[in-house]
């Protein structure tokens, strides 16, 4: 008869193989990071800029930038590119954050050679064409008012607003008005400044044949843009922890944001705050989640993370809750938080997060674009795959004890922001 | 290309395994072939309500998630209209633990009315986060019953109402899991580092003894051929107006499905499309407009969907939509015919880059009939000609199989 109670035994093998990156660099010493593997012919260049909003007073121009870089350039019109990229399946995807801003060229082995010419003249000669302008201005004012509606996107901007002020690129709000003044010298000159001359680094992944990486350097090194190594650090100060509530009016759900400044991967607690993070709110069994969703039915979902950047990080508590229990899902979080600081989170438990934490590292390391993402990151933090390694080992030693320290020292009520929008 | 085999076990599971040596992980998909269109019209939801309760304990495990994330796993699913779909990724190390949580909770569950409760409560948070507190949340919940006035496609996955939810007693999930979730109803597909030999013997193990049950064969009604156009406009507390056009088409069984699917995509696939680039760009009529096929099991719908630009007349803007239909019906270029074929190819391949996609991939063409359609799709779609797209578009996206559902700001009122 088989045995249906009891679990298979499990075997957590502890060792890891992270497959190492080709580490070379351009002509400009602009650093060249190669990750080849997969078995689909398909290929992704990502170019980092220094030019996330942190490199302008202006608090939308850096995603302007980013966003119209591909609408138009050198004798091509916005409509004649979109077609020489759509023609061979080929696309873009485009990201500003606060430090860098990244262009990603999605490509096949297939059509690289009618496509790689099309990314060169996106990247050395947009037009930042007024009636692109114009359409993209249009387009954001409605983005924006659609969003102002939602109870989520109001928490998490007057979060961030409260805990960064309003001179720090994350805690700006951004107006309707602030599409008014962008125009088309203040992009170009955005563009020349932070993407021809503050080229980070170029990460290329896929399943790369020797002529297809030969072909990608050559047009990366024609580009002729200028590598610069500068972190642009915001000055910025702690304030002090604030309370916020925000009326919508009719809305049936509140969304609830907590969180305080927080520090990044370099940081010496790093690891064992990411491991405190993930029994609080970071995995479908966190703590919070067991609470709120699966023992009281107050939400949908609720969890909690650590965002970190090169130069900072925050953390922060997010859920939306039915409106009537918003004071009950509260304090429950509170409580969920104290108990980390008071009492020993259970062997069992720890034991079970970091056999998921192995996993979900495993994970995150699968596949050649997911790998490059973690080469990505590395890279951008100047830090070695070493560091990956010494995440394992602090995950196999940190004890409970440690957990509870952890909590104690950077969970303290007192030091947390408290966002919640509702009715 | 995805190689697999294919095995069928004594009690009617269906098995396919995909090995691929070079990760560390297997990803395990178990698609149960029941979805809202099997719903009682008073008890709509009840599929998907049922997906949550398939993590609140099985007859033997008290706890799906707890173990599963104790062997380094991690697991999800979703409901949509035609079937239901759970999958996880595990180390391979620990793939038994898989095999013994999703086959328990194939032979039973537990039904406690804790799990119910709960469940019940998430739902309902689901519902409002989802489609009542979002802006336009509600359209899909108004426009399922415009387009459909037979067929259970009427109601949307989360069900027609929260009361349908909060209505839901333990007798009619044990009644519902007994009709739908057995093993000939099922089919399980592993993806990674995993041998069929492995596989054979794990499904032997664990699978094969739960029995199989009668399966009733589904009748529903057939949606009767809409001969006029339907309309209903909601004024509502939304920023600015919006527009959806929903177009009957055929099911995803049918031939002229690869020429439909198509046909969405000379529309609106990419940027450089049809509607984007005359309505958004050209025109300035929309600030985003898209359209798509959604490929349902039954007789389906293709569906635009435009956010209107501030100070435009919706009817100017429904108009101007209709002109791009027509326009289209006059040709397709065979460059333009070359774009989507691309199109498709490099989409086919960039969703074959994750074992969980693949072994989800493999899984839904088994379901189609065949899981080797997977590696047909790239040749079929190469073989269609733009006639059969402009056949398509003549019989389709006509005004009287039309409806419109218009969001009217009172913003600007």
């Amino acid at each position: 008869m088989l045995n249906r109670i009891n679990a298979p035994e499990l075997t957590i093998s502890g060792n890891l193989e992270i497959v190492d990156a080709i580490v070379d660099k351009l002509n400009n010493g602009t650093p060249y990071i190669t990750t080849n593997s997969g078995t689909q012919e398909v290929i992704k260049i990502d170019l980092v800029f220094e030019a996330g909003s942190a490199y302008s007073t202006h608090p939308i121009i850096a995603n302007t930038c980013n966003r119209l870089i591909e609408e138009g350039s050198g004798k091509f019109s916005s409509a004649e590119i979109s077609e020489m990229l759509d023609q061979y399946g080929s696309y873009f995807v485009t990201e500003a954050g606060n430090e860098f801003a990244t262009l990603s060229f999605y490509t096949t082995g297939k059509f690289i050679h009618q496509t790689l010419p099309v990314l060169k003249t996106i990247l050395t000669e947009p037009t930042f064409s007024e009636e692109e302008i114009e359409t993209y201005k249009m387009q954001g004012k409605q983005r924006l008012a659609i969003n102002l509606n939602k109870v989520d996107f109001l928490a998490r901007r007057n979060f961030l607003n409260t805990i960064y002020g309003d001179n720090h690129p994350l805690g700006i709000m951004s107006k309707s008005e602030d599409f008014d003044m962008l125009n088309k010298e203040a992009l170009l000159e955005f563009y020349h400044n932070n993407y021809r001359n503050k080229l980070r680094a170029v990460f290329v992944a896929g399943k790369l044949s020797s002529e297809h990486e030969t072909a990608i350097k050559n047009l990366i090194e024609e580009l002729n843009f200028n590598h610069s190594n500068i972190n642009n650090v915001v000055e910025d100060k702690i304030l002090n922890p604030k309370t916020t509530y925000i009326n919508k009016k009719d809305s049936i759900q509140s969304a609830i944001r907590i969180g305080k400044k927080m520090f990044n991967r370099k940081h010496v607690d790093y690891f064992d705050f990411s491991i405190l993070n993930t029994i609080l709110g970071g995995y479908f069994g966190s703590r919070l989640m067991s609470n709120i969703r699966e023992d009281k039915g107050f939400t949908y979902g609720i969890g909690s993370g650590l965002a970190t950047d090169i130069n900072d990080g925050y953390f922060f508590i997010t859920t939306e809750v039915g409106s009537n229990v918003a004071n009950d899902a509260l304090k429950e979080i509170y409580f969920e938080v104290e108990r980390l600081q008071n009492e020993i989170v259970p062997e069992e438990e720890l034991n079970l997060v970091k056999n998921y934490l192995f996993g979900s590292f495993q994970r995150s390391i699968d596949g050649v674009f997911a790998l490059s993402e973690r080469h990505k990151t590395l890279h951008l933090n100047n830090l070695t795959a070493e560091h990956y390694l010494n995440y394992i080992s602090r995950l196999k030693s940190i004890t409970a004890d440690d957990i509870r320290m952890c909590a104690k020292k950077h969970l303290e009520k007192a030091s947390f922001s408290e966002v919640v929008v509702g009715p | 290309m995805i190689n697999f085999e294919k095995f069928e076990l004594a009690n009617g599971l269906k098995v396919i395994v995909h090995e691929d040596k070079s990760t560390p992980l297997v990803a395990m998909n178990i698609l149960y072939m029941v979805g809202a269109r099997d719903e009682d019209p008073e008890q709509t939801g009840f599929a998907h309500l049922f997906e949550h309760l398939m993590f609140g304990g099985s007859i033997n495990i008290p706890s799906y998630d707890e173990p599963l994330q104790k062997a380094g796993g991690e697991n999800n699913a979703f409901t949509n209209n035609d079937f239901t779909n759970y999958y996880l990724t595990i180390p391979a190390a620990n793939l038994e633990t898989g095999f013994w949580l999703e086959s328990d909770r194939m032979l039973s569950l537990a039904f406690t009315e804790k799990s119910l409760e709960v469940q019940r409560n998430v739902v309902v948070e689901e519902f409002r986060q989802r489609y009542l507190n979002q802006p336009y949340g509600d359209a899909w919940l108004k426009l399922r019953p415009l387009a459909y006035k037979v067929h259970p496609y009427q109601w949307a996955t989360i069900g027609k109402e929260v009361s349908h939810i909060e209505n839901a007693n333990l007798q009619d999930v044990k009644n519902f899991f007994k009709k739908w979730y057995a093993p000939n109803n099922a089919i399980l597909t592993l993806a990674g580092n995993c041998s069929v030999e492995k596989a054979k013997e794990l499904c032997k193990k664990w699978f094969e003894p739960i029995p199989s049950v009668n399966l009733i064969e589904r009748n529903l009604p057939k949606e009767p051929k809409q001969t006029e156009m339907r309309r209903l406009e909601i004024k509502a507390d939304v920023p600015s107006d919006q527009l959806y056009l929903a177009f009957h088409c055929c099911s995803r069984y049918d031939n002229d499905f690869y020429a439909t699917d198509l046909l969405s995509d000379v529309l609106s696939r990419g940027k450089s499309s049809r509607l984007y680039q005359q309505l958004v760009k050209d025109k300035k009529l929309f600030t985003d407009i898209g359209a798509y096929m959604l490929g349902d099991l039954d007789d389906s719908l293709i569906l635009i969907e435009g956010k209107i630009c501030d100070g435009v007349n919706p009817k100017d803007a429904e108009d101007a939509v209709f002109y791009v239909i027509e326009e289209l019906k006059k040709g397709i270029s065979d460059k333009e015919l070359e774009k989507i074929k691309n199109k498709t190819y490099s989409s086919l391949l960039f969703s074959e880059m994750s074992i969980a996609n693949k072994a989800l991939n493999l899984a839904y063409f088994e379901m189609l009939g065949d899981a080797d359609l997977a590696n047909q799709q790239e040749t079929i779609y190469n073989s269609i000609k733009s006639s059969d797209i402009l056949s398509i578009s003549n019989s389709v996206l006509t005004k009287e199989n039309c409806s419109v559902l218009t969001y009217l700001s009172n913003h600007h009122a």
